[in-house]
């Protein structure tokens, strides 16, 4: 019998991308201390529905948690993909917190993943189902990943507190990315954006964006952001408004920003609270939202503070080429990212402050994942 | 100047990936073994020469179970309008 060794890891802050690094690099991991001395320790019941999904996915993986909760055993298996699936993502966190590490593991599966996601498409936590359509997928392209087998499909929405979102996405297999050079974040040349409403009046929506277009005017007049109305049972179980917001620039790279409000999710009201809670104004839901993209794109960087997570382990999973990317001030998710994929991949990225306009460079060479289990037709 | 260009690469190579980037001898860190009663056929190659995680943890205090989440934005209508204004195909490119 075997011996299995465990690359021992500590807490629960970045769970999401150490379970992606252990599938991809083939890792058994031993998470331990997750959240040991909090009133209610150990996994949350998002993160137990992540690794249902991940069993779903996965061929000849092992799961193992501690009657707590606070120690989780995994070993991973053989990504698989496969048609027709479904996940319930829950209600406790939206389902962009299942796209981004789903993403990735797809790209490197077997066949072709094609699955339903139900629960929360929209919430101010997580980037939202319409941040992954307008801006994360289409960032694969640059990649290698070919963005006509790409698609996450909008079947109804649904807000926090009770959800009722479904949405399908559809994730091609890749042999392996190929390496970037992607440096030059070019001029905003136009602003794109929709925005929502579920069991509300879609006055809501018209005040958010005659708000949004009103900052957005004083640079350019080339906004147009699109309405998304819905009712009955494609608006989902709980009322509530959002919006999510692109730049698009002169050498096509997008910068997002998404907010949605609602009355909240249910461990974090009591009823009392219910009762008197308002929904916050719609006119500065949609200004706060214009400013927190314009920031974003003082920054620099030929991606949002969002997506500096993602760019770098795409980087980091190329080929034996060197990636070179620019970014504005790294964040501390992004931090945390670099630190994760030096510890998994032994991939070090050089990092270089640009003090033209204050950006920073990163280069690495890559990993070199090789998608061995992909199905050829 | 080049020199405290360099210094600023140093830093934000510290920042990121601690003091001791260089060849680290420490054991702290290491995978060790755990039995197990599963079969998994194989060793798995683990790499010496860690980041040393007691300096990293400095800066992250007890953040290892803060949210996971990528999410990153600032909402701040302080920001001044023109200091971005050439980021835009609108802007003024004469000067």
């Amino acid at each position: 019998m075997g011996k299995t060794k465990y690359k021992e890891l500590r807490g629960s802050q970045i769970l999401r991308q150490n379970l992606v690094l252990a599938t991809l690099s083939r890792t058994p991991v031993r998470i331990h201390d997750i959240r040991p001395n909090t009133i209610s320790p150990g996994l949350r019941p998002y993160e137990k529905s992540l690794l249902d999904l991940l069993e779903k996915i996965c061929d000849d993986c092992f799961i193992d948690i501690n009657e707590t909760g606070t120690i989780l055993k995994y070993k991973p298996g053989i990504v698989m993909g496969g048609k027709n699936l479904e996940h319930d993502c829950g209600l406790t966190r939206s389902i962009g917190y299942f796209l981004e590490p789903l993403i990735l593991l797809a790209l490197f599966g077997s066949k072709p993943l094609s699955i339903k996601l139900k629960g929360i498409t929209n919430d101010s936590k997580d980037p939202s189902v319409d941040t992954f359509q307008s801006t994360t997928l289409p960032m694969l392209k640059r990649f290698g990943v070919n963005p006509d087998d790409v698609n996450l499909k909008i079947e109804s929405r649904g807000v926090p507190p009770l959800g009722g979102g479904e949405v399908i996405l559809t994730i091609p297999t890749v042999k392996s990315f190929s390496a970037v050079s992607w440096t030059d974040e070019g001029m905003v040349k136009r602003i794109r954006g929709v925005s929502f409403s579920t069991r509300v009046s879609s006055q809501f929506e018209h005040a958010m964006i005659t708000a949004t277009r009103g900052v957005f005017n004083r640079l350019l007049p080339d906004v147009h952001i699109g309405t998304d109305h819905r009712k009955g049972p494609r608006a989902g179980n709980s009322p509530g408004f959002g919006i999510s917001l692109v730049a698009e620039t002169t050498t096509d790279c997008l910068m997002s920003v998404d907010t949605a409000v609602s009355y909240g999710y249910a461990e974090e009201t009591t009823e009392l609270e219910e009762e008197k809670q308002e929904l916050p104004n719609p006119e500065d839901v949609g200004e706060g939202m214009a400013y927190a993209l314009l920031n974003d794109i003082g920054k620099g960087g030929v991606v949002d503070s969002t997506h500096q997570g993602l760019l770098f382990l795409l980087c980091a999973l190329c080929p034996n080429d060197v990636s070179k990317v620019r970014v504005g001030e790294i964040t501390p998710y992004g931090i945390e990212t670099l630190r994760n994929i030096y510890d998994f991949l032994k991939v070090m990225f050089h990092i270089e402050p640009d003090p033209s306009n204050q950006t920073v460079l990163l280069k690495c060479v890559g990993y070199d994942l090789k998608n061995f289990s992909m199905k050829h037709f | 100047s080049e020199r405290t260009r360099s210094r600023q690469h140093v830093n934000l190579m510290k920042l990121v990936y601690g003091k001791s980037t260089d060849i680290s001898t420490t054991s702290s860190n290491e995978a060790h073994d755990t039995s197990d009663e599963e079969n998994d056929g194989g060793d798995f190659f683990t790499p010496v020469g860690r980041i040393n995680k007691n300096d990293s943890e400095v800066v992250d205090g007890e953040n290892a179970n803060s949210e996971d989440c990528s999410k990153h934005f600032k909402i701040s209508n302080d920001l001044d309008i023109e200091s971005i204004r050439d980021r835009f195909v609108t802007g003024d490119w004469s000067k």
